[in-house]
C-alpha cells in the first residue's frame, strides 16, 4: 500500500518536474497577447514572420506581443472561430471562411477594403508528384487516366480542397484538359467525377494530405505550389509539376472585432495584419514558397516562380459568393459529382 | 484481467500440450505484432536522430506546456472520477430504483460515441452559440477553446472506466462483513472504509490507472474543444499531432515516447504492486 502510494508520488512529481518548468512568465502592462486562427498550411512562414513581426512592434511601441497560434483546417478554423474560440486574427485559406465569421457578427468592418482587397498571400493549385515523375503527371488530363491515386483533402474542412476542386473544373471550361471541350459543363463536370473517381483520401486539411502523400500514399497530390515548396525546404523529394491551367488562390488575413474588442488588442492585430501585406513579409512569402501579392517583391522573385500558361482567379467562376453555392452547395456541382462517383 | 492459476493445467495428454503452446504461440505472436512491434518504432523514432534531439524537444516550452496541460486534464480526471466513479458503482450495485438499468447503459455511452463527436456536443453546448453560453458569459468563465472544456471532454470520454472497474468487485463482494461491523455498532462511514474499501481498492487503482492512461492519451476530443492552440489548449497528443503535420518526426517520436513510458509504467505498476499485495 504505502509502495504504490509512494510510486504515484513519485511519478507525479517527476511529471510536475517536466511540466512546471513549462510555466510562462505572466502578462505584464508592458505586453501584449495576440491570437492568431489560422488554416493549416502557412506554419512555417508564419513562424518567420511573426519573430519580425515582434521586433518591429517592439521597435514602435516598445512592447511585446507574445502570439498564441492555432492551425486548422481553414473552414474548421472558421468554425472554431464562430464557436467561441477568440482569435484576434484570422488567417484563413479562402474568403468564404472568413465571410463566415463575418455573418456569425464577429468581423463587423469590411476585411476586403485593404490595399490588397484583404489578401495576405498567393499561390496556386499545382501537383506533387514522387520523385522523378514516374507516372508522367504532367497535367489535369492525367489525373483521369485510370488508376492513379489522388490525395486531395475534404472542401468541407479544407479550403486548399475547395481551391483544387476549382482548378480542376475552371481549368476544363478554360478548354486545358486535353479530350474536354472549352465551355462545356457536362464535359467538365464528366473530367470532374472521373477525376473524384481516382481519390484514394479526402483528408481533413491541406497539409494532412501532402504529408500523408509523403508517407507513400497516392501517386499524385493536389495542392498549393506554396506546400510543394515547403516540402521541398523540409527535405522532402517530393517533385513540383504546375499544370498549363490553374487558378491563382488568394488567402485572406482579418481582424475579427468581437475579439479585438474583447481583449483590447485592435491595434497591434491591425498592425499585424498590414505587416503582412507589407513587402518586407512579402518577401518571406516569398523565400517560403508563396507568390508574393506586391508587384516589386514579385518582380524581385520572378525566377524562383515560373509564369502558368493559363492563370485565372475566382472571378472566371462568378466569384466566391455564386461558387459556393454553384459548388459546394447542396445541389452544388462538386456535391452532385462525388454523389455519382460514391453511387457507383 | 485475472491470470488463471498454473496448477488446473499440468495434467494433460501430449496433443493438448501441443495444443497449449500453440495457443500460447498464437497469442504471444499477436500481442507483438499489434503491441511490441509499434512501441519497437517508437523507441527506434525517438533516438533517430540522437539523444540531444529527444533531448531538446523535452526542452522546447510548447511541448513542456503541453506536458504540464495533459498532466493537470488528467490528474483531475482521475480526482473526479476516484469519487463519483466509486460512488456511482456502490449506487448501481447495492441500491435499486426505477431507471437503474437505464443509467446502467448510458454509463457504457463515452465508449460507443466517437471523440470528435463528444467535443462537437460540448461545443454545441458551450460554444459561443451554445446552450450555455448565457450563463457563462454572465460568470464570465470560458469552456469552449479553454481547460475547462478539455476537461469535460476528457471526463466524458473515461466516464466507464473506474465504474466498470469498482462494479464488479462490489457485486462479488460478500456482505456478511459489512453486517458484521454493523451489527458490532460500527457506523456506514466506518464500516466503508475498515471493510469495504480494502475489498475493493485494487479494483480502485486499476480504475485509476486506466483512467489515468486514457486521460494522457485523449485526442479527438480535446483538438475539437481546444482548437489546438500551441501553448495553451495543446496537450501533448495534439503537440505530436502537429509535430507530425509540420514535419518535425523526432520532436513528435520523443513526446510521444515520454507519453507511452507514463502509460506503461502506471498500468504495470500496478498490476505489480497488486500481484504483489495478492501473494
Amino acid at each position: 500500500m504505502k509502495r504504490l502510494f509512494a510510486a504515484l508520488l513519485v511519478s507525479c512529481s517527476l511529471l510536475t518536474l517536466l511540466a512546471g518548468c513549462g510555466a510562462n512568465a505572466s502578462a505584464n502592462g508592458k505586453s501584449v497577447t495576440l491570437i492568431l486562427g489560422a488554416y493549416s498550411a502557412p506554419q512555417e512562414v508564419y513562424a518567420r514572420l511573426i519573430p519580425m513581426f515582434q521586433q518591429q512592434w517592439k521597435q514602435q511601441t516598445g512592447q511585446d506581443v507574445t502570439f498564441k497560434q492555432s492551425y486548422l483546417g481553414s473552414g474548421a478554423q472558421s468554425r472554431a472561430i464562430v464557436n467561441g474560440f477568440q482569435a484576434d486574427v484570422a488567417a484563413l485559406s479562402v474568403a468564404p471562411d472568413v465571410d463566415a465569421i463575418a455573418k456569425a457578427g464577429l468581423i463587423t468592418h469590411d476585411w476586403t477594403n485593404t490595399p490588397t482587397k484583404g489578401m495576405v498571400s498567393t499561390s496556386i493549385v499545382a501537383f506533387a508528384v514522387r520523385k522523378g515523375n514516374p507516372k508522367g503527371i504532367h497535367d489535369w488530363a492525367d489525373l483521369a487516366r485510370p488508376g492513379i491515386q489522388i490525395l486531395t483533402p475534404d472542401p468541407k474542412t479544407s479550403g486548399g480542397a475547395q481551391w483544387n476542386i476549382l482548378a480542376l473544373y475552371g481549368a476544363a471550361m478554360r478548354g486545358y484538359v486535353t479530350g474536354v471541350a472549352q465551355n462545356d459543363p457536362h464535359a467538365a463536370l464528366t473530367f470532374l467525377e472521373a477525376v473524384l473517381k481516382n481519390v484514394k483520401a479526402f483528408d481533413k486539411d491541406a497539409r494532412t494530405s501532402i504529408t500523408n502523400f509523403e508517407q507513400g500514399v497516392g501517386d499524385v497530390a493536389i495542392t498549393y505550389e506554396s506546400e510543394v515548396l515547403t516540402a521541398q525546404a523540409a527535405g522532402k523529394d517530393d517533385d513540383l509539376v504546375i499544370p498549363t491551367s490553374t487558378i491563382l488562390i488568394q488567402t485572406p488575413a482579418a481582424v475579427v472585432d468581437a475579439n479585438v474588442n474583447r481583449h483590447g488588442t485592435r491595434k497591434v492585430a491591425e498592425a499585424f495584419v498590414a505587416f503582412l501585406a507589407s513587402p518586407a513579409a512579402q518577401q518571406v512569402f516569398a523565400s517560403s514558397g508563396y507568390r508574393p501579392i506586391d508587384a516589386t517583391v514579385a518582380q524581385a522573385n520572378a525566377a524562383k516562380y515560373p509564369a502558368v500558361t493559363d492563370l485565372w482567379t475566382i472571378d472566371f467562376l462568378g466569384g466566391w459568393k455564386a461558387v459556393k453555392a454553384s459548388f459546394f452547395g447542396d445541389s452544388g456541382i462538386y456535391v452532385q459529382a462525388l454523389a455519382a462517383v460514391q453511387g457507383q | 484481467m485475472r491470470l488463471l492459476s498454473s496448477a488446473t493445467i499440468t495434467t494433460q495428454p501430449p496433443v493438448a500440450q501441443r495444443m497449449r503452446w500453440l495457443l500460447i504461440g498464437i497469442v504471444v505472436a499477436y500481442v507483438a505484432i499489434l503491441i511490441l512491434a509499434p512501441v519497437g518504432a517508437l523507441i527506434v523514432g525517438a533516438f533517430s536522430h540522437g539523444v540531444g534531439a529527444l533531448l531538446a524537444t523535452l526542452r522546447d516550452p510548447d511541448a513542456q506546456a503541453a506536458f504540464s496541460l495533459t498532466l493537470q486534464i488528467s490528474l483531475i480526471t482521475v480526482a473526479v472520477h476516484t469519487i463519483f466513479g466509486t460512488v456511482v458503482a456502490w449506487v448501481l450495485v447495492r441500491h435499486r430504483f426505477r431507471g437503474r438499468r437505464w443509467l446502467n447503459a448510458l454509463i457504457d455511452l463515452p465508449f460507443a460515441i466517437s471523440p470528435v463527436v463528444v467535443g462537437y456536443i460540448i461545443l454545441l453546448l458551450f460554444g459561443a452559440q451554445g446552450l450555455f453560453a448565457p450563463l457563462t458569459d454572465a460568470l464570465n468563465i470560458q469552456v469552449a477553446f479553454a481547460v475547462p472544456g478539455m476537461v469535460l471532454a476528457t471526463l466524458f470520454v473515461t466516464l466507464p472506466l473506474m465504474i466498470r472497474e469498482v462494479a464488479p468487485l462490489l457485486q462479488s463482494l460478500d456482505q456478511e462483513p459489512e453486517h458484521a461491523a454493523a451489527t458490532l455498532g460500527a457506523s456506514a462511514w466506518r464500516t466503508f472504509w475498515r471493510v469495504t474499501f480494502p475489498a475493493l481498492r485494487w479494483g480502485i487503482f486499476y480504475g485509476v490507472a486506466l483512467t489515468f492512461a486514457r486521460a494522457l492519451g485523449e485526442f479527438g476530443a480535446v483538438l475539437v474543444v481546444g482548437g489546438d492552440i500551441q501553448g495553451s489548449t495543446e496537450t501533448a497528443p495534439l503537440y505530436i499531432f502537429r509535430a507530425l503535420d509540420n514535419r518535425n518526426d523526432s520532436a513528435a517520436f520523443s513526446v510521444a515516447l515520454v507519453l507511452g513510458l507514463l502509460s506503461l509504467t502506471l498500468v504495470f505498476g500496478i498490476e505489480r504492486l497488486r500481484k504483489r499485495a495478492r501473494v
